[in-house]
């Protein structure tokens, strides 16, 4: 009985995987068809290379949005975990050598101390993940600025390459993305905990009835999200040689922009981190043509804005909810 | 058997909780009347600390600060009593005041069109949300997600950056004036917040907006519209933000391409401590009106204790999380 489910289940989700896998395919090679047009240089392996390297902060931090939308939750504490990541990590180490493996691991532990804790309290407490982790953002938000109002610290020179660095002509950061992208689909599709997630997201009373132990499901979500969020933090330490407190903020919103567009359903219980990394691609990708185009923030704005909106019109029609 | 384990486990704690807390269930009847005695404690906290809170300067100040919250936070609770979320109003609150300034009016005849002006827009971003939320079935969270931005980047398209234009002297007056002692807009926000009243609590239309927050299908089957009441609550709320945005403006005195950042969340936390629920369906107009007053009243309090302004932060984090988890578990809906 239970293994008939669970089969219905792959199958649902292996047929929204292709249509979304192929349209985002296609948008991709469009764009950078039209990114070549606009510019020669566009689709060279330095311009390619520079928007995957840049691309891994929106990566991580997408990676688990993915996991908190697949539950038909939402993670709005991202922004502030990685703002208190890159401060944390970078007023620690200070410029020391030997401080910085210490604290990397230790910055990694606080995002998933601040994820159990986001889940703990929508698990147990039984509020609404959107307040949740709004509440979480606002008190990390106090604590950030009650520590420092400026950027700070500093980083060893040589950890810089983690952002910048590049293996046989391939960025470093890209290829940790990829590799954390390939991970956690793996995880989703092979383990019993990764799959439990889309049962949690499809209905939390019936996953329940079955057995998942939901409680620790949400807590393990919420706590993957904070550990990426704090991974994209370590990442723009790397970039940027600071601790900025405002750094996160941009990206509370944006990292749930691909992984609509990668078609995982707000409702929940649909998609998985493929399409996301597809939905951050394809948005990099845009970014980086409209750049090229001379076109202004404001109306880039405009455009994320449609893109939104397409992208769920499309999967509406297309999805069954 | 590891589900009913956990079922029993979540079933021991709530009532250990409840146990504990037994009193609060006093208020469980009338969340409005715990709402009161919240804020009396608060005030008397705060003046205990701290004397000069019960200062009439700082008080007026608490008041007129609150105004353009109030109004915005009326208009967020009709959309989250039709299970819907507006994380656009701040945004639209910018737009609006940039939109009004660009016609550098100087005479004060200007403030109506002005104000009708920026109720048209509203209407027609309200309009926008409502037809895609409706229609097209998209969650509201995305719809207003995308609005925010849209509205974001046309306002930067508008003013190329930096908002140069002037409104006319009265609207300082309107934001920031008192009349017998008492601050305008407090006066227009209460205004609104009784048609509102009538309109939610007194109407067949209010009604509508409570049985399609509690069941859309169900209200369909009853013979209500749902389609077309859920559309009036965002345009309603849009309205609210714009009317939000205009005093507030007339408060701050000047206008940036940021004025109300913030105001989508904190509209959506007073909503939530006043006990409307973000899953629909159920909340007041006097709730909404005490969540918005008691998220200011923590505010000030801050301040005047002397507590460093991030402070503000944590705690309104913390607020919001112990109000919803208070509605959530310990009082009875």
């Amino acid at each position: 009985m239970k293994a008939v489910v669970v089969n219905f289940q792959r199958l649902g989700r292996a047929r929204q995987w292709n249509i979304s896998t192929i349209v985002l395919t296609v948008m991709i090679a469009l764009t950078i068809l039209i990114g070549t047009l606009v510019n020669s240089h566009f689709a060279s392996w330095g311009n390619l290379s520079n928007i995957l390297e840049q691309a891994a902060g929106l990566g991580f931090a997408s990676i688990g949005q993915t996991l908190t939308i697949l539950t038909g939750g939402i993670d709005l504490s991202i922004g502030m975990i990685i703002s208190a990541s890159t401060v944390f990590l970078a007023a620690t180490v200070d410029g020391r050598d030997s401080l910085v493996w210490p604290m990397v691991i230790a910055t990694l532990a606080m995002g998933t101390s601040i994820g159990i804790i986001n889940g703990v309290v929508i698990s147990r407490l039984k509020v609404h993940p959107l307040i949740v982790t709004l509440g979480m953002a606002a008190i990390l938000e106090g604590c950030i600025l009650l520590f420092t109002l400026k950027p700070t610290g500093s980083i060893p020179f040589w950890f810089e390459e983690f952002a910048w660095g590049r293996l046989n002509g391939i960025p470093i950061a890209a290829l940790s993305m990829f590799v954390a992208f390939i991970g956690v689909a793996l995880f989703l599709s092979r383990t019993g905990l990764g799959r439990s997630l889309y049962a949690y997201g499809d209905n939390i009373e019936a996953a329940r009835l079955r057995g998942i132990p939901v409680n620790r499901v949400c807590v393990f979500v919420y706590a993957t999200s904070g550990f990426f969020a704090a991974l994209a933090g370590v990442y723009f330490v790397s970039r940027t040689g600071i601790g900025d407190p405002r750094i996160g903020v941009p990206f509370t919103l944006t990292s749930i922009t691909p992984v609509i567009v990668g078609g995982t359903l707000l409702s929940g219980g649909k998609g998985g981190v493929i399409g996301t990394l597809f939905g951050v691609l394809l948005l990099s990708l845009i970014g980086n043509v409209l750049n090229h185009m001379n076109v202004s923030t404001s109306i880039q704005w405009v455009i994320q804005g449609l893109i939104i909106l397409a992208a769920v019109s499309f999967y509406l029609r297309k999805g069954d909810k | 058997m590891i589900g009913n384990t956990q079922g029993n486990n979540g079933h021991s704690t709530a009532v250990g909780f409840s146990s504990v807390l037994e009193p609060l269930k006093l208020f469980s009847k009338y969340r409005e009347f715990g709402l009161v005695i919240f804020a009396l404690v608060l005030i008397v906290v705060a003046t205990s600390i701290q004397p000069r809170f019960l200062n009439p300067v700082n008080v007026r100040d608490l008041l007129i600060q609150a105004a353009p919250l109030l109004i915005v936070t009326l208009g967020q609770a009709f959309v989250i009593l039709v299970r819907g979320l507006d994380l656009s109003v701040a945004s639209l609150m910018a737009t609006v005041a940039v939109l009004a300034t660009e016609f550098n009016a100087e005479s004060n005849a200007m403030i109506l069109p002005i104000f009708l002006l920026a109720i048209v827009f509203s209407a027609t971003v309200g309009l926008i949300n409502g037809l895609l939320v409706t229609k097209r079935s998209v969650s509201p969270f995305l719809v207003t997600l995308a609005m925010m931005i849209m509205l974001q980047g046309l306002r930067f398209f508008i003013t190329q950056g930096a908002p140069g234009g002037s409104l006319p002297s009265g609207f300082r007056v309107l934001g920031n004036g008192t009349l017998i002692g008492i601050p305008i807009n407090l006066l227009v926000a209460l205004a609104l917040a009784y048609l509102l009243y009538l309109l939610l609590h007194r109407s067949k239309f209010g009604r509508g907006v409570f049985i399609v927050g509690g069941n859309p299908r169900s209200a369909d089957l009853v013979g209500i519209r749902s389609d077309r009441t859920t559309i009036w609550c965002y345009v309603i709320c849009s309205v609210l933000a714009g009317i939000g945005g205009l005093f507030l403006v007339g408060f701050v005195g000047t206008v940036d391409n940021w004025v109300g950042r913030g105001y989508e969340l904190d509209s959506i936390i007073a909503a939530v401590i006043g006990g409307v629920v973000l899953s629909g369906g159920r909340g007041s107009i006097l709730g909404a009106l005490l969540g918005a007053f008691i998220l200011v009243l923590v505010f000030n309090v801050i301040i005047i204790v002397g507590l460093p302004v991030q402070g503000q932060l944590i705690v309104k984090g913390l607020v919001i999380i112990g109000a919803a988890a208070l509605y959530a578990n310990w009082v009875k809906n």
